[in-house]
């Protein structure tokens, strides 16, 4: 709880209606898309980087614990008041500030849905590429801060490689400056790109500046089903390989394939082991020739069936099937652990053998669903929460499978964030010193440690 | 109360529904209430996790439960969006009824309820009234459309029987039917409220006297058949009826009419949009009849809106929002007309009287020169012009 007349302070600085601290309001924002929740002390809703920057001054002066949050979609915990506090939301600074198209880029307030932003540039010819599954209700500022990757990853990279410049607010109250809306920019330490994937520990983004690309004029999308898990996988490393860049590369198991055609959706033959989801964007001309490559890659591996979208409505049909998995699967048991462990993509074949292999070793129900084209793996583990003897064999499948990926020079989280989700496997990715170096980053931002407290450091 | 004995309240089988519930958030994408109010305990993830903490005793229902939970069209959008397949409308009918019993029926939807109970209607109007709508028609015949036996019962429902704004769908409908020779009877003032507006306003107790009346009539009229005008009573008929009388809505009737031959359409030059009604599309499944029916109509042209079928957007007019918050309501039907703009055709069909009386509405408050038509006025029109 906080004193009163320090929510009064609060209050004097956002108004009445924007310091929320009901029950209710307390309630509902004290989860993300991850399991723990977190009761906040309070919730306010800023409307301007000059009130954020008044909240940051008043709670670093009170050592107030202050969380941002976007949708509260992450799911690693990100975006909880771990320590208490106050949670900062962004829905009143959700404007798109500025399209400009003779620079390619867009500048945005934290609180803009990816989508929304998504669907805005369109209109002048250019596409946002980072697209993850929550893009329809996740934030640009959420985005930023978990380093959101998505299908497209492939081809186009992450919320990093399209992230130019940054408006942000220090824990101090003062009010930074980050890049700009230059492609090129090599003055000084990159702290856009420290920032990029920081949870939420160093600063609040107030004003986002990203690059945008010409939309792709035509795209081609392919599905090739395989008898053989292991022969899908190697054919993932073999398109990669041989030059082509999809924009696309999605790998989905026997599991899946149950789970989706059980759920009302396309059903699979018998044989079907695994499926891929091969999509590549670009010139019309050049497109066709690399869906024929691709065809023909997936047959000399082993595809037992490889189809080619020859509509629009076709190619939906295609992905109507992997839109689907995620919810068809979870429904499988009452909880679902979404992994996201990411290798290099030559070893996919290998690491997707070692889940298989801990799915026997500890009687575990995973479904294997994958961006597979950058290693990214999304192993879908169902369970019971409450079951405690399952969650401790999960544990331990879950540190034999970090531990492969490791040592195939992968790391723990492709895309999803450390949160308090990996918090605890930290110390297999990096060396003490390097621990050592982002707690004293922090101490340089936050010396007083009030912001997203009990997150990954 | 202990947390346990709390527990309890909340059925079993609602319990389970928000167990389901993974908090991925991505309901808040087509909830047009989440969309326009923003806060977390507005969204349909944020009213699940409501739920959820009440049922585990961790927060008492109060006043604000109560606004909350009325912040809600009951227009089954998240229901459609959710990967786990949680029913949040069985959910939040469930919380309406769990908040009424404590706190007592909402404020704002007493004096409905009022009149339901005295009424059987949500009018405030004595029900010996309900069949107002014959009024003005021509060719009245002497039967008044009230028979003693009859094979199929047409259940015109409050809103079309006691608004003059469309008590203009029952008289197109009686018109089709009497052209399609086929033997139907109302049931005038014995016809009930379906139940619907009661179980939004969780007292569903007092909605199951109503369904039991009107079954018993339609029964002692040894119908085979009962055709609705009204999404949410069909709806409400085939979710909480137990009957195995044939439930029809007029689209689907109309529809099977055209095709057999029964009923001739000429050409209606125009171009029109439709809006799929909630409780017609998304809850109740029926998205082809309609389009087929304008689809028949010669030289009629149907434009459709950004977000149809499944993703179709309420009016604003569903859940008794209308009485809860009215202003909100009033933003939505704002947004559907914005949307129906972008059409840019200057007619826009729907299949149910509570959206075209909530998109006239708004139309007519705002100087909005749109024409809002019920689709049984299309075809009557098209029929006259054969």
């Amino acid at each position: 709880m906080l004193l009163k007349s320090l929510a009064d302070e609060f209050r004097s600085i956002v108004g009445n209606e924007w310091f929320l601290d009901t029950p209710e309001d307390l309630a509902t924002y004290s989860y993300d898309g991850f399991l723990p929740e977190f009761r906040p002390d309070a919730v306010i809703i800023p409307g301007s980087t000059d009130e954020i920057s008044k909240i940051m001054r008043l709670a670093n002066r009170e050592g107030i614990n202050i969380t941002p949050r976007g949708a509260g979609t992450n799911i690693c915990g990100g975006s909880v008041a771990k320590k208490g506090g106050i949670i900062i939301a962004f829905h009143r600074m959700n404007k798109i500030l500025e399209v400009d198209p003779e620079n390619r880029c867009a500048v945005v307030q934290p609180g803009v849905v990816n989508a929304d932003l998504q669907k805005e540039v369109a209109r002048y010819g250019l596409m946002y590429p980072p697209d993850p599954a929550s893009m329809f209700v996740s934030t640009i500022g959420g985005n930023v801060a978990l380093n959101a990757g998505g299908p497209r990853g492939v081809k186009y990279g992450v919320t990093r490689d399209y992230l130019l410049g940054l408006e942000v607010v220090l824990p101090s109250g003062d009010v930074i400056k980050t890049g700009g809306k230059t492609l090129k920019n090599v003055s000084g330490y990159d702290l856009t790109r420290l920032m990029c994937g920081s949870e939420g520990t160093l600063g609040i983004f107030t004003e986002i500046t990203v690059r945008l690309i010409p939309m792709p004029p035509a795209k081609a999308t392919l599905q090739a089903i395989f008898s053989d898990l292991d022969d899908a996988a190697k054919t993932v490393s073999a398109i990669i390989g041989s030059g082509i860049v999809p924009t696309t590369l999605e790998l989905m198991d026997r599991v899946v394939l149950d789970a989706i055609g059980d759920y009302g959706g396309a059903q699979f033959s018998k044989e079907a082991q695994a499926l891929l989801l091969i999509e590549v964007d670009g010139e019309e001309l050049l497109i066709d020739a690399q869906g024929r490559r691709i065809e023909k890659f997936c047959k000399e591996r082993g595809a037992i069936e490889v189809q080619r979208a020859s509509s629009p409505e076709d190619a939906e049909k295609l992905w109507q099937a992997r839109r689907t998995a995620f919810g068809a699967v979870a429904r499988l048991r009452p909880n679902c652990i979404v992994e996201d462990a990411t290798v290099p993509v030559k070893r996919l074949p290998e690491i997707i053998r070692k889940i298989v292999e801990l799915t026997d070793k500890y009687q575990l129900k995973i479904a294997i669903l994958a961006h597979a084209g950058d290693g990214n793996l999304h192993p879908l583990i169902m369970t019971d929460l409450r079951d405690g003897e399952e969650m401790a064999r999960i544990e331990k499948a879950l540190e034999e499978m970090y531990e492969s990926a490791l040592s195939m020079g992968g790391t723990l989280s492709g895309e999803h964030g450390i949160g308090i989700a990996k918090k605890r496997f930290m110390a297999m990715e990096f060396s003490q010193s390097a621990i050592e170096i982002m707690r004293g980053i922090k101490k340089v931002f936050d010396p007083n440690n009030i912001l997203n407290p009990g997150s990954f450091l | 109360m202990t947390k346990e004995e709390l527990g309890k309240m909340i059925p079993k089988k609602i319990a389970e529904e928000f167990e389901k519930c993974i908090k991925c958030g991505l309901c808040s994408a087509t909830c047009p209430i989440s969309k326009e109010l923003l806060l977390e305990k507005y969204t349909p993830r944020g009213k699940i996790q409501l739920s959820r903490y009440y049922s585990q005793g961790e927060l008492d229902l109060t006043t604000r439960y109560q606004d909350i939970f009325a912040k809600c069209l009951l227009c089954g959008a998240c229901v459609t969006t959710c990967p786990s397949g949680v029913e949040l409308n069985k959910v939040f009918i469930s919380m309406r009824e769990e908040v009424a019993k404590k706190k007592g029926v909402h404020h704002k939807m007493e004096d409905l309820v009022r009149s339901l109970i005295v009424n059987y209607n949500i009018s405030g109007e004595d029900n010996s009234k309900r069949g107002e709508w014959r009024d003005f028609l021509k060719d009245l015949p002497s039967h008044m459309y009230q028979k003693g036996k009859a094979e199929v019962v047409y259940f015109v429902g409050c809103v079309a029987s006691f608004f003059p704004m469309v008590q203009r769908i029952p008289r197109n409908l009686v018109h089709i039917l009497d052209s399609a020779h086929i033997d139907f009877t109302v049931l005038g003032g014995e016809e009930w409220c379906c139940g619907f507006p009661l179980i939004g306003a969780g007292v569903p107790e007092k909605a199951r006297e109503m369904m039991k009346h009107n079954l018993e009539k339609v029964n002692e009229l040894r119908a085979k058949r009962v055709v609705f005008s009204c999404p949410s009573c069909y709806r409400t008929w085939q979710e909480y009826y137990n009957t195995d009388i044939e439930l029809l809505h007029s689209t689907q009737l109309i529809e099977k009419l055209i095709n057999e031959g029964t009923i001739r359409l000429g050409a209606v030059n125009t171009t029109v949009t439709y809006h799929d009604p909630c409780d017609l599309g998304r809850n109740g499944g029926i998205y082809d009849a309609p389009r087929q029916i304008l689809k028949s109509i010669p030289g009629l042209n149907l434009v459709e809106l950004e977000n149809r079928l499944a993703q179709s957007v309420c009016c604003g007019g569903g859940g008794n929002l209308e009485m809860a918050d009215p202003v909100l309501s009033g933003t939505l039907a704002q947004k559907k007309l914005d949307e129906i703009k972008q059409t840019g055709a200057k007619t826009v069909v729907s299949s149910c009287q509570q959206c075209v009386r909530t998109i006239k509405s708004r139309a007519r408050r705002q100087k909005i020169n749109l024409d809002v038509r019920d689709i049984t006025e299309l075809v009557l029109k098209a029929m006259s012009n054969d």
